[in-house]
């Protein structure tokens, strides 16, 4: 063994340890987006000649609005329903009492079901013509429009039932290996169930859910199945919007679709950004 | 991260438009019209049947339609192997596959490819018929043939693009409207009285919304009936015509909307929905490309037992679809002799059954013997889906595939966002 190496060969060889897979994800994440933006600005044009212009982003001005709109308006009510959920399961399950166990046992059955067939289960049961009415006795035509609504109810309840369970187990897993002391600590000095919960579990939790509610933001703000199965045709979020125009048949909507794609991505990574800027302010973060 | 549903069984081999804008780019860059053929051509069909003997013969098709792949493998390929050839199906997803396989061994110069038939219409056809995808001019040679009417529109151009002997006629399809007898009295006699009634009947009425298929073809449906018929719009696109007879349709399905399925406020996104809706009874109307999958539904329950075939009195959009033989397949004799295998009326007749597959004959009944005819009258009838003949009475033909983009684009801004 080459006892004598020093530090910076080691540095060395976790740098050529990494390398292949930071090669992937950037050959992935760099030439993908490169890609969309070179469509999106007209230079790899499937047929006639390259030239730069911005007309796929203006083509579909006001669908991009209101897509982007509804967009950011379901990843939010998804972000934030599913934090204040999966928060309040993480403390349940750090209690450690037999309800902590049954719930912890519900959030991890639920994070391997995808979410196409969560969606397709969605549709199943919340649907006019579901099996919730039908057991309810409801007829069809009185029934909430939860299913393509106006107010996307089904999309956001499919969102937050998933991933309300990913919050619930991340956040637990923080809690258990760092709550237990400092909770007990309080508790011996005094400290009420309130104020413990509000100096001690809450603060510590903060980093792990501002982690989750930035993984969900950006899955829910560029997932396409589950709003285009319990979406209606009008509006189209984002990557409906993007897909539709990428499956379109007219040969100037491909430039659309990419500049959709990187519309939804410079979104995503601005919201990462002031997620990272927030986390960083925490304290416990370091 | 594709979620297509499930297609209506009675398959439309290539109208799903998706991936044809890759084709077309591939198309752009290979040599026009060549079809890569450097294989013997053939003077008689005796000639054809001696080479065929002993050849593998793949036949590329959707293989998403459980009865289609039933036909197929049950059907047709112990028939083909009796003639000596091995015939072999390989499902696809999409047409648009075999399209591209096809296309990238045009590229390649390769002439034994691994496509041989396709399952083929409308917009891939006529793609790959620019591309030199296809073999053409051999259907002639297929006696067979003689069983089609020559002069059956339906069979001479393939959502306007000529034939020319590219393809060998399989099936017919019709577009069709479906209601519940038990709550529709006062049947509507054509599109314009079924449009009257929808306003009647509030809410009891609805279409998928284009750029759904089955929607799509609802909306040049309502143009066809706003403009006095299909023989007052032109089949090839133009601009003129589109800023012409357009704005009368899009009049007519906005005045409509109130009156439609959550009063138009929304649509079902593709004719699954649609046929859903049916099932529950929350409207009283259905369509599909697909009317021979009614009588099963019925049979089974999934739709009400008074589910009827509306037939209008200026019929509906019909279309046909065929074998395609590729340009760069090896085995071009064996692929002539299933597609004449395909087109007898054996076959036609066995497959015509809706237990089978279903799918509507391309022959034309004055060119059978008795004998032949006998076979399709032997077939049983069905309480729901009346005969091909009464069906496709004054069919309509399709209109070029560059106008739905169009048509769907401007319902898209004109009507649903409105």
């Amino acid at each position: 063994m080459p006892g004598a190496r020093t530090p910076g060969s080691r540095r060395w060889a976790s740098l050529a340890l990494v390398a292949p897979g930071v090669a992937i994800a950037a050959f992935v994440v760099v030439g993908g987006i490169g890609m969309s933006v070179v469509q999106s600005v007209g230079l790899l044009p499937l047929v006639g000649d390259a030239a730069f212009s911005l007309d796929a982003y203006v083509a579909n001005g006001d669908e991009l609005l209101t897509g982007t709109a509804l967009s950011l308006g379901i990843a939010t009510a998804s972000t934030v329903l599913s934090c204040l959920i999966g928060l309040t399961a993480a403390i349940v399950i750090t209690q450690g009492r037999r309800t902590g166990r049954i719930v912890a046992a519900i959030s991890a059955l639920t994070i391997p079901i995808p979410h196409l067939i969560g969606a397709a289960a969605v549709g199943l049961l919340l649907s006019d013509a579901g099996i919730l009415p039908r057991i309810l006795g409801i007829p069809g035509t009185e029934w909430p429009d939860f299913v393509g609504g106006s107010w996307w109810i089904a999309v956001i309840f499919e969102y937050t039932w998933k991933e309300s369970a990913f919050v619930a187990l991340v956040v637990a897993a923080v809690l258990s290996s760092r709550v237990a002391r400092y909770d007990e600590t309080a508790a011996l000095l005094g400290a009420s169930r309130a104020r413990r919960l509000r100096h001690i579990v809450i603060p510590l939790a903060r980093p792990a859910v501002i982690v989750s509610a930035i993984i969900i933001f950006v899955y829910t703000f560029g997932s396409y199945e589950v709003a285009w199965l319990l979406g209606r045709p009008y509006p189209e979020p984002l990557p409906v919007l993007a897909f539709r125009l990428f499956d379109s048949i007219s040969l100037t909507s491909r430039p659309e679709a990419a500049a959709v794609a990187v519309i939804t991505t410079m979104i995503s990574l601005v919201v990462v950004a002031l997620g990272m800027a927030l986390l960083r302010r925490t304290p416990l973060w370091r | 991260m594709t979620s297509r549903r499930n297609r209506p069984r009675t398959a439309r081999p290539s109208l799903a438009l998706g991936g044809a804008v890759l084709l077309l780019s591939l198309a752009a860059c290979s040599p026009t019209g060549s079809a890569a053929s450097d294989q013997q051509n053939y003077e008689t069909w005796n000639e054809v049947v001696a080479a065929a003997d002993g050849q593998t013969v793949k036949l590329w098709m959707y293989g998403g339609d459980e009865q289609g792949n039933a036909y197929v493998n049950d059907v047709l390929v112990p028939a083909a192997a009796e003639l000596g050839v091995t015939l072999e199906q390989v499902p696809i997803a999409d047409t648009p596959d075999a399209l591209n396989r096809i296309l990238s061994e045009v590229q390649a110069g390769e002439t034994d490819g691994e496509v041989d038939l396709v399952w083929v219409n409308g917009n891939n056809f006529g793609t790959g018929k620019e591309a030199g995808a296809w073999e053409c001019g051999w259907t002639d040679l297929l006696p067979n043939m003689a069983l089609t009417d020559r002069a059956d529109p339906l069979l001479l151009n393939d959502f306007g693009t000529p034939v020319d002997g590219c393809e060998a006629p399989w099936h017919k399809a019709q577009f069709t409207f479906v209601y519940n007898s038990d709550t529709v009295t006062d049947v509507p006699a054509s599109l314009d009285e079924l449009l009257d009634w929808a306003r009647a009947n509030p809410g009891r009425f609805t279409y998928p919304a284009p750029p759904d298929f089955t929607g799509s073809v609802f909306v040049r449906e309502v143009l066809y009936s706003v403009s006095g018929g299909y023989e007052n719009v032109p089949l090839a696109f133009s601009q003129d015509d589109f800023d012409a007879l357009t704005p009368a349709l899009y009049d007519e399905l906005t005045d409509l909307e109130p009156s439609l399925w959550r009063g138009g406020e929304t649509y079902p996104q593709d004719s699954n929905e649609l046929n859903q809706l049916f099932a529950d009874g929350e409207v009283d109307f259905t369509m599909t490309y697909g009317p021979a999958t009614l009588t099963e539904l019925v049979a089974n329950g999934t739709y009400p037992a008074g589910t009827k075939v509306l037939t209008l009195n200026e019929g509906t959009v019909g279309n046909a679809s065929f074998l395609g033989l590729a340009s760069t397949s090896g085995s071009k004799a064996g692929a002539m002799v299933v597609a004449n295998l395909a087109l007898s009326a054996e076959q036609q007749a066995a497959k015509a059954e809706p237990g089978v597959w279903g799918q509507f004959t391309v022959l034309s009944f004055d060119q059978l013997s008795d004998e032949q005819r006998a076979l399709f009258e032997a077939l049983p009838e069905s309480p729901v889906v009346p005969s091909y003949d009464v069906l496709s009475k004054n069919a309509n033909p399709e209109l070029a595939a560059a106008w739905v983009s169009p048509i769907d684009e401007s319902w898209r801004q004109l009507v649903l966002a409105q």
